[in-house]
C-alpha cells in the first residue's frame, strides 16, 4: 500500500446533479391551491394545510387568539370528538399537529402512505369542520395559562417576549404569540369562531402533499375532498408598525437565581419579499448564521463565553426582527455585549476575506439537498413558496442568485439593514452581578420587570 | 433500500455500507463505543468534553477547520455523546466522500499531535456554558441528573449524566484527555457507516486508504454492566424555583432491544403517546389536573429505563398527580390494554422507524447503533418484527413486572416558597 498523503484535503469528484422534486399544482374552483411533490424515500406522506393568517392578526386585547384557535382544532372536527379524533389518527398510523406562528396557521399530518385517503379526509375536517367546543376552549385556555406561568421561569422565553414587545409595542409582531394571562382569560368562544370562520378560507389557503404519493391521484383526492370548502372575502393584511429606536438602549430584567445572562441585541429587519434577500442571507451567514460565523467563533471558540451565539433575520411577510442571541455566564455579560456590537460594526465596514465569502456562498449553495431529504422537509419548502409567494423556479435559480453576491453587496446590505447604534439590547440575568459592568458600556440602561414595566428604586 | 455490505478492516474497524442513489449525498457516521458509562466517579463529563475536543483539529486539520471543510462544501455535521457511545457524523454532497473520510480518519489516527492546553481551556469553558444553559439555568434542568442519582449506585456509571459535574470538568487535565483518547479512540472500537450515493468499489478503496493504517490498541478497561437490583422505591422531594410541581419517575427495564424493553416502549405509547392515551386522557383531558404527561424509553445499552413525567396544574397537589398515575397504571395491570391501543402503539413505532429510514443521516445513525450494541447491522431490516409480534398479554405482563413501586425511583420538583 502506498503512503496516503494526509497533508492536503482530497479533491472532490465530479458533482452529481440535484433536482428538487417536480411539483404538480392546481387551483380548485373555491380558490384552494393544491401542490403535490412525489418523493419516495420511505412509506410516509406529509399532508399540510397552510392558512395565511396567524398571530399577526391578534390585537393586544386578544393576544393569543390565533394560536388558541389552532390549539382548538384537534378538540373535535367533523363527527369526531377530541378522543375519537386522536384514536382514529393513531389507528391510521398518523400524527396530527396544529399551530400558528406570526404569519400563518398550520395543520400537519404525517401518515403511513397506505392510509392517505382517510387522512386527507381528517385534514379537511380539521381545516374547515372543526367543532370548536366550549369545553375544549376551557381546556385549552387552562393549559395556556399554565404555559404562560411556566415561561416566567424560562430566561430565553422572557428575553424573546420583552425584545418583541419593546420593538413592536402592542401592535402586530409585538404581542406574544401565546398571549398574556389577561388576554387569554378574555378570549371567548365567539372570538375563536370569528377568527376560524373569517380566516380559515380556501382562497387564503394551500394544501400540500408530499412523499410517497402519486401526483394525479393526490390532486384528484384533494379536489374531491376539499371541493366543498366555502370561499369568502379574504381579511385585509394587518399593518406592522415598529417603534423607532433613536439610540441604543439596554433593558435589564432581573432574574436573581440566574447563572447565565440571556442576551438579545437587534432591531427591526426586513420583509421576506425584499430584493436583497440573497445578499442578506450571505451577509448574515458570515456574521452569525452558521457555526463557523464570526459571532460564534468570537464568543464561543475564541473566548469560551457561551455554548452558542447566533444572529438571524426573521424574514416574515412584514419586516420581522434582526436579532443576535447568546446565553453567556454572568461574569462576561458586558464583554459579550461589547463583542457583539463590535461584530455588528465590523460587518458594516465591508472588510470581508475572500475565503469567508467563498466558504459561505458554497455552503448556502451546496447544503440545499441535505435539507430536503424527507417528505416533511419538502412540504415545508412548498409551504414557504406559498406563504411568501416565491416564483415556481425559485429552487432552480437559488444557486445562481447566491453565486452572484459579491463583497460590495455584503457591505451594502450590512450598512442598510444592521445598525449597532440604534439597537435594542435586552438582558435577562442576575442584576446584582451584571448591572454595574453593563453601566460601563456607555449605553443608557433601564431596568424593567418580566412584564416590561419600569422598575423604580 | 436496506441492502447492506458489512466487513472489517485488518485493524478491526467495522464498516457498513448502504448504497442508495436517490439523492446526491453521502452520510458518513462513526459510532465510537465509549460514553459517560466509561467514566469513573470523580472524573465525570469526560466523554462529552472529549467530543468537543475532537472538533478542535488534528495533525493535518487546523482548529475549527473540521467545521469549515464540511460547511464550505455544503455539508452538515455534528457529534453527540450519551451513556454508551459517542457519534460523529457529516452529510456531504456525494462527490466529497473522500473529504469526509480524510477528516474522520485524521482525528481517529492523528488527534494527539494537535492537542494543546489552550484548546482544552476554551472547550472546557464552552462545556461549562452548555451545562449552565441546559441544566442549571432552566427550570427542571437537573431532573434527569437527580433521577439517575436515585436510580443507580454511586459506582455504577449511569449514576451521573453525560454532561458531568462542574468540579470534574474543572479538574480535567491534558493528560486525562490523552489517556482517554489512547484508550477508546481506535479503529477496533468504532463502526463506520456510510449511506447514500457512492460507488462501492471506490468507497472501499478510500476507506482502506484513509483508515487502513491506523493502529488498534490493547485491551479495553472493563466496566460493570450489571445493575444491582433495587429493593424498594427510592424517592425525594426537591424544592426549587419552579412555577408548577412536576413528578419525575424512572422505571428500570432490561437493556435496549430486549423483548421487555420493546414492550416497555409500546407501553409508554399506550400510557402517554397521544391525547387518547391512558395518562393523557385521564389526567390532562378529563380530570384536567395535569398540564402535561410524558413517557418514553431511552436507547441505553447496559440497562434500560422508562421515564415518565407529569406536571401538576397550579393549585393541584403533586400527591394527587401521583395517585392518578398509579390508578391508571393499575388499570393496565388489572385489565390489560385493548386491541386498538396495541395497534396504535405499533403504528407509532412503525412511523418512527419510517422517519428514521427516510433520511440518510438518521438511517446511518440507526445502523451504527445496531452494529455497535448488537454486533449486527442487519437488524435494521428486522427491527419492527418484535414490535409486530407483541400481544396484549405481553403488555399486561410487562406492566405487572416493571411498572411497580419497588422498581422505580421518583423525584418530585415542587415550588420553593421564594420561587416564581
Amino acid at each position: 500500500m502506498t503512503m496516503t498523503d494526509r497533508t492536503t484535503a482530497p479533491a472532490p469528484g465530479a458533482p452529481r446533479p440535484y433536482h428538487f422534486p417536480h411539483v404538480t399544482r392546481t387551483t380548485l374552483p373555491n380558490g384552494l391551491r393544491v401542490l403535490v411533490a412525489e418523493h419516495r424515500n420511505a412509506p410516509i406522506a406529509a399532508l399540510r394545510t397552510l392558512v395565511k393568517s396567524g398571530a399577526d392578526h391578534d390585537t393586544a386585547q386578544l393576544a393569543g387568539l390565533a394560536s388558541i384557535a389552532a390549539d382548538l382544532l384537534d378538540e373535535g372536527a367533523g363527527s369526531r370528538d377530541a378522543i375519537k379524533l386522536a384514536e382514529d389518527i393513531g389507528l391510521l398510523g398518523a400524527t396530527l399537529g396544529t399551530g400558528a406562528d406570526w404569519d400563518a396557521s398550520y395543520i400537519s399530518i404525517d401518515v403511513l402512505s397506505r392510509n392517505i385517503s382517510s387522512s386527507v379526509e381528517i385534514l379537511a375536517d380539521v381545516s374547515y369542520r372543526a367543532t370548536l367546543p366550549t369545553d375544549g376552549l376551557e381546556r385549552v385556555r387552562s393549559e395556556r395559562l399554565m404555559e404562560i406561568l411556566q415561561q416566567r421561569d424560562e430566561p430565553a422565553a422572557i428575553a424573546g417576549k420583552r425584545f418583541a414587545g419593546l420593538l413592536y409595542g402592542t401592535g402586530a409582531y409585538g404581542n406574544s404569540i401565546i398571549g398574556t394571562s389577561d388576554s387569554v382569560s378574555r378570549i371567548a368562544l365567539d372570538d375563536v369562531r370569528r377568527f376560524y370562520n373569517g380566516h380559515y378560507l380556501p382562497n387564503a389557503s394551500s394544501v400540500v402533499m408530499s412523499g410517497d404519493v402519486e401526483a394525479s391521484q393526490a390532486i384528484d383526492l384533494a379536489a374531491r375532498i376539499f371541493g366543498d370548502w366555502k370561499k369568502s372575502d379574504e381579511p385585509p393584511r394587518p399593518v406592522v408598525s415598529p417603534n423607532a429606536i433613536a439610540e441604543s438602549r439596554i433593558y435589564l430584567i432581573d432574574r436573581p437565581q440566574a447563572v447565565q445572562s440571556e442576551i438579545r441585541v437587534g432591531h427591526v429587519g426586513v420583509a421576506r419579499s425584499t430584493e436583497d434577500y440573497f445578499a442578506i442571507s450571505v451577509m448574515n451567514s458570515i456574521l452569525g448564521g452558521v457555526f463557523n460565523s464570526r459571532i460564534n467563533l468570537n464568543l464561543r471558540e475564541r473566548h469560551g463565553y457561551t455554548y452558542g451565539a447566533r444572529s438571524a433575520f426573521a424574514f416574515r411577510r412584514a419586516p420581522g426582527p434582526f436579532v443576535v442571541s447568546a446565553p453567556v455566564r454572568n461574569e462576561v455579560t458586558r464583554e459579550s455585549v461589547s463583542e457583539i456590537l463590535n461584530e455588528l460594526r465590523r460587518i458594516r465596514t465591508g472588510d470581508i476575506e475572500d475565503r469567508e465569502l467563498d466558504d459561505t456562498k458554497n455552503y448556502l449553495m451546496g447544503v440545499f439537498p441535505a435539507t430536503v431529504q424527507t417528505a416533511s422537509d419538502i412540504a415545508s419548502r412548498l409551504l414557504d413558496m406559498e406563504l411568501y409567494g416565491l416564483p415556481d423556479d425559485y429552487f432552480d435559480r437559488y444557486r445562481e442568485n447566491i453565486s452572484a453576491i459579491g463583497k460590495d453587496d455584503i457591505a451594502r446590505v450590512a450598512q442598510k439593514y444592521i445598525d449597532p447604534d440604534r439597537s435594542l439590547i435586552v438582558i435577562v440575568g442576575n442584576a446584582s452581578q451584571v448591572r454595574e459592568p453593563l453601566g460601563n458600556l456607555g449605553i443608557p440602561l433601564h431596568e424593567i420587570d418580566i412584564e416590561g414595566n419600569a422598575v423604580t428604586g | 433500500m436496506l441492502a447492506l455490505d458489512t466487513y472489517e478492516l485488518g485493524n478491526g474497524l467495522r464498516v457498513v455500507l448502504n448504497e442508495d442513489h436517490s439523492a446526491p449525498l453521502v452520510a458518513i457516521n462513526l459510532w465510537y463505543h465509549v460514553g459517560s458509562k466509561n467514566e469513573r466517579r470523580g472524573r465525570t463529563g469526560f466523554a462529552h468534553l472529549f467530543e468537543h475536543m475532537l472538533f478542535s483539529g488534528s495533525e493535518h486539520v487546523g482548529n475549527n477547520e473540521h467545521f469549515r471543510y464540511v460547511q464550505s462544501v455544503g455539508g452538515v455535521l455534528n457529534g453527540t455523546t450519551f451513556f454508551d457511545r459517542t457519534n460523529y457524523f457529516e452529510t456531504l454532497p456525494s462527490n466529497y466522500l473522500a473529504l469526509g473520510l480524510w477528516l474522520e480518519s485524521d482525528r481517529m489516527g492523528y488527534f494527539l499531535p494537535a492537542l494543546t492546553q489552550e484548546k482544552l481551556d476554551i472547550q472546557r469553558e464552552v462545556v461549562k456554558e452548555e451545562r449552565r444553559q441546559r441544566y442549571d439555568n432552566v427550570p427542571y434542568g437537573t431532573a434527569f441528573e437527580r433521577l439517575l442519582r436515585l436510580a443507580y449506585d454511586p459506582d455504577y456509571s449511569y449514576h451521573w449524566p453525560t454532561i458531568g459535574s462542574m468540579e470534574d470538568l474543572q479538574a480535567a487535565s491534558l493528560d486525562d484527555i490523552r489517556e482517554f483518547f489512547a484508550t477508546w479512540y481506535r479503529p477496533d472500537n468504532c463502526v463506520l457507516t456510510i449511506v447514500g450515493d457512492f460507488a462501492p468499489d471506490e468507497a472501499k478503496r478510500l476507506i482502506e486508504q484513509y483508515f487502513g493504517d491506523i493502529a488498534s490498541g490493547g485491551h479495553f478497561p472493563r466496566f460493570e454492566l450489571e445493575r444491582k437490583s433495587q429493593a424498594t422505591e427510592q424517592r425525594e422531594t426537591f424544592q426549587t424555583p419552579v412555577q408548577l410541581p412536576r413528578a419525575y419517575r424512572l422505571y428500570h427495564l432490561p437493556r435496549m432491544g430486549s423483548a421487555d424493553w420493546i414492550h416497555g416502549d409500546l407501553l409508554s405509547t399506550v400510557l402517554a403517546g397521544d391525547k387518547a392515551s391512558r395518562l393523557e386522557r385521564s389526567l390532562v383531558h378529563e380530570k384536567q389536573i395535569a398540564q402535561d404527561v410524558n413517557a418514553y424509553v431511552l436507547p441505553t445499552e447496559a440497562t434500560g429505563m422508562l421515564l415518565m413525567q407529569a406536571t401538576a396544574k397550579d393549585g393541584v397537589a403533586i400527591e394527587d398527580i401521583e395517585r392518578a398515575i398509579d390508578d391508571e397504571v393499575a388499570r393496565v395491570i388489572d385489565g390489560g390494554v385493548t386491541e386498538d391501543e396495541l395497534t396504535r402503539a405499533k403504528n407509532r413505532a412503525e412511523v418512527e422507524y419510517a422517519h428514521q429510514i427516510e433520511n440518510y443521516d438518521s438511517r446511518a445513525d440507526l445502523i451504527g447503533m445496531l452494529a455497535t450494541y448488537f454486533g449486527d447491522a442487519s437488524i435494521v431490516r428486522t427491527w419492527l418484527e418484535p414490535y409486530g409480534a407483541t400481544t396484549r398479554d405481553d403488555l399486561r405482563d410487562a406492566a405487572a413486572k416493571f411498572l411497580v413501586p419497588e422498581n422505580r425511583v421518583t423525584s418530585l420538583f415542587v415550588p420553593s416558597s421564594s420561587g416564581g
